[in-house]
């Protein structure tokens, strides 16, 4: 795999609105000119609005997912990515070009070519072979059927249903459906990858064992994901940052670490309340300084310590003080100490809280 | 009196009407009674070309593929049945109207049928005038045919051709407006031209109400050429008709039968077909 960019921004995504509706235009107006709220956009223009104000940047490499309730919006929101749907307001570049100011040739090659796309509903053509649906987007392409079917196989060989070439979608199950689906999408192999929902339907065994697989193999070819979920663990499992959305609006981005230590309002809090933060917060978060461990434990000797990473979760945290005959941990980064880990950092670390927020004395 | 007379009045326009048109449009009609009459006797002609056992045994092989064994055995033995009732020019006559009037009906019916299904406004207007032709009792579409064409095969075709065509219309348009939207959605994702998402994604999903369509256009075609018996259509209707005038009953269940095996050899055919046309798993 080549080195990757990843600073390179591939989806940007700048201030969108969506507003569904007859009325749409006028209630965009009202909404820029006097900030109306959803509530009053129905009651006055009898229209909804699906996304308000969002902004987020998707960078090479990178798998972003976009978590919310059912009706917050993730589907109106993933299709303004590949303009399945027009945005009310607001624009979307890709690889650095506005699509709303392409024309439909243009359009057609992007999504062709650039932007592959995953259904929750999977959308296999019924009456094509695994293969045939599989080749479909090269099809569409005009890539000639020798060369088409070679590549399908080899992205089917890829998700592991290389002896299925030539059944019918029905005679598979709904993971091995999702599979094709996936297939489909990176057979043309396009930069970034949105996936709608794509696991939801699928029992938590499969669904697990697929959420992994994706997260591997789109880790490998070095693509970027948008993957839509209303399951904060598959968010987490999956994704290198999370978007939270609630009622058409983005309300937090940041990395699941980030977004469970320091959710932006109650409606985040509430969300992560459940979710274990063993494996989730890592050393660099609920270290504290040399300097303050060394006030605390005078005398106390660092070079001592048992030694860990800054990526070492809590789980590996735990697993280190119980072995040692000591009550701190040091981490370092590339030789030097950058913080200690003590059995209070760690506590607060398993709450979901970092010590600099505890109650100052104590 | 009152009302004899205002008939009498109103037969008179009517005649001088028709009479106005037969004479302005005569060229018209003239030329679309040769073409009707020479793709009949076209079609009658590649028919009437293979000695019958030869069409029997083709159609027994189509019934054995598309349906079953028994199915084809049944189809050999019913047509080498009409043969031998000395019904087989008749029943030829009658195949190759149906054929006629019925690919007529589809090569008009399909194309407004696509159009109707991506046109809301469109199926709209046509959904009355559907309903209205397939209300009106079928032998109604005799009377201005034979106006303007005369006795003979041409009006049978016309008549059969109207009759036939709103079941290719109606089905065509459903299935074009059943293509479920999430492969509308996949279309559009994956960058296809409109042709493509035509032709690769609508059009199979309507396959199904395509075919069903061609197979009831083909049964009305059916019962409408028995009754163009009475215009001269030639076959087994007129057979049927002429026997009924004389009374010779035993003849005309001869003719009945050829064409109950005709109707179910081509219903079934054509249904299997359908299916197959489907694809996919069995
Ligand atoms: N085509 C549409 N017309 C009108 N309202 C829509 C349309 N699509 C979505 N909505 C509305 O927009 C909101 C967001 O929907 P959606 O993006 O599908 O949410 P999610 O995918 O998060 O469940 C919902 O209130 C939904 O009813
Ligand atoms: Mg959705």
């Amino acid at each position: 795999m080549a080195s990757i960019d990843t600073n390179e921004v591939l989806i940007d995504c700048q201030a969108v609105w969506k507003i569904f509706g007859d009325k749409a235009p006028a209630a965009m107006e009202a909404v820029a000119k006097r900030g109306l709220t959803k509530k009053q956009i129905l009651q006055d223009y009898n229209c909804v609005v699906g996304v308000s104000d969002a902004s987020l940047q998707v960078h090479r490499g990178e798998i972003f997912c976009i978590m919310g309730l059912s009706g917050s919006g993730k589907s109106t929101l993933i299709r303004l990515l590949n303009r399945l749907i027009a945005p009310s307001f607001g624009k979307v570049l890709v690889k650095g070009r506005d699509l709303s100011a392409l024309d439909a040739t243009e359009l057609r090659q992007m999504r062709a070519q650039n932007i592959g796309m995953v259904f929750q509903s999977v959308a296999l053509l019924p009456h094509r072979t695994v293969l045939e649906n599989a080749a479909f987007g090269l099809e569409v392409q005009g890539i000639a059927k020798a060369e088409r079917n070679r590549t399908a196989q080899a992205a089917l060989e890829k998700v592991g249903l290389g002896d299925w070439l030539n059944r019918y979608p029905a005679e598979l199950s709904g993971g091995m459906q999702q599979r094709v689906g996936l297939a489909r999408a990176i057979a043309s192999d396009p930069e970034i990858i949105l996936m709608d929902e794509p696991f939801s339907a699928l029992d938590p065994l499969i669904r697990r064992q697929l959420q992994d697989e994706f997260r591997q193999l789109t880790k490998e070819l070095g693509k970027s994901a948008v993957f839509i979920t209303h399951d904060l663990d598959e968010a987490i499992r999956i994704g290198d940052r999370i978007a939270i959305m609630k009622d058409g609006v983005i309300i937090q981005v940041g990395t699941a670490e980030e977004i469970v230590l320091n959710p932006a309002d109650q409606y985040v809090a509430d969300f992560v309340a459940g979710i274990s933060r063993l494996h989730l917060i890592k050393a660099h978060s609920v270290m504290v300084p040399v300097a303050d461990y060394q006030r605390q434990h005078p005398g106390g000797d660092i070079g001592t310590l048992a030694r860990t990473t800054p990526e070492a979760d809590i789980d590996e945290l735990i697993g280190l003080t119980m072995q040692s005959d000591r009550d701190a941990i040091a981490v370092l980064d590339s030789g030097t100490v950058i913080g200690v880990v003590t059995a209070r950092s760690l506590l607060a670390g398993v709450k979901g809280t970092t010590i600099g927020e505890q109650p100052a004395a104590a | 009196m009152e009302t004899a007379a205002f008939a009498d009045t109103f037969d008179a326009w009517t005649d001088s009407a028709l009479e106005w048109l037969g004479d302005n449009g005569e060229f018209l009609f003239d030329l679309v009674r040769t073409m009707l009459e020479g793709f009949h006797e076209g079609i009658l002609w590649l028919l009437a070309l293979p000695p019958f056992y030869v069409v029997a045994i083709v159609l027994a092989v189509a019934g054995w593929r598309l349906v079953g064994a028994w199915f084809g055995a049944l189809t050999g033995t019913a047509l080498v049945i009409c043969a031998l009732m000395g019904l087989w020019p008749e029943t030829m006559s009658t195949l190759a109207l149906v054929m006629t009037a019925t690919s007529l009906a589809l090569l008009v019916g399909l194309p407004i049928g696509v159009a109707a299904g991506f046109l809301p406004a469109l199926d709209r207007l046509l959904e009355p005038a559907l309903d209205l032709i397939q209300t009106l009792p079928p032998y109604i579409y005799l009377l201005p045919a034979i106006a303007l064409l005369g006795y003979g095969p041409a009006t049978a075709l016309i008549a059969t051709f109207v009759v036939a065509m709103p079941p290719a219309i109606r089905l065509t348009s459903l299935g074009i407006r059943m293509t479920p939207h999430e492969f509308i959605e996949l279309g559009h994702a994956i960058g296809t031209t409109k042709w493509q998402m035509f032709f690769k994604i609508r059009l199979p999903f309507a396959m199904p109400s395509i075919m069903a369509g061609i197979n009831q256009s083909l049964m009305m075609a059916f019962g409408m050429v028995v009754i163009a018996g009475i215009v001269g259509s030639g076959g087994l209707g007129e057979t049927i008709y002429g026997a009924i005038r004389t009374l010779d009953i035993a003849k005309s269940i001869d003719a009945a039968i050829a064409i109950v095996v005709l109707t179910m050899v081509l219903d079934r055919i054509t249904q299997s077909a359908a299916r197959f046309g489907k694809g996919g798993t069995p």
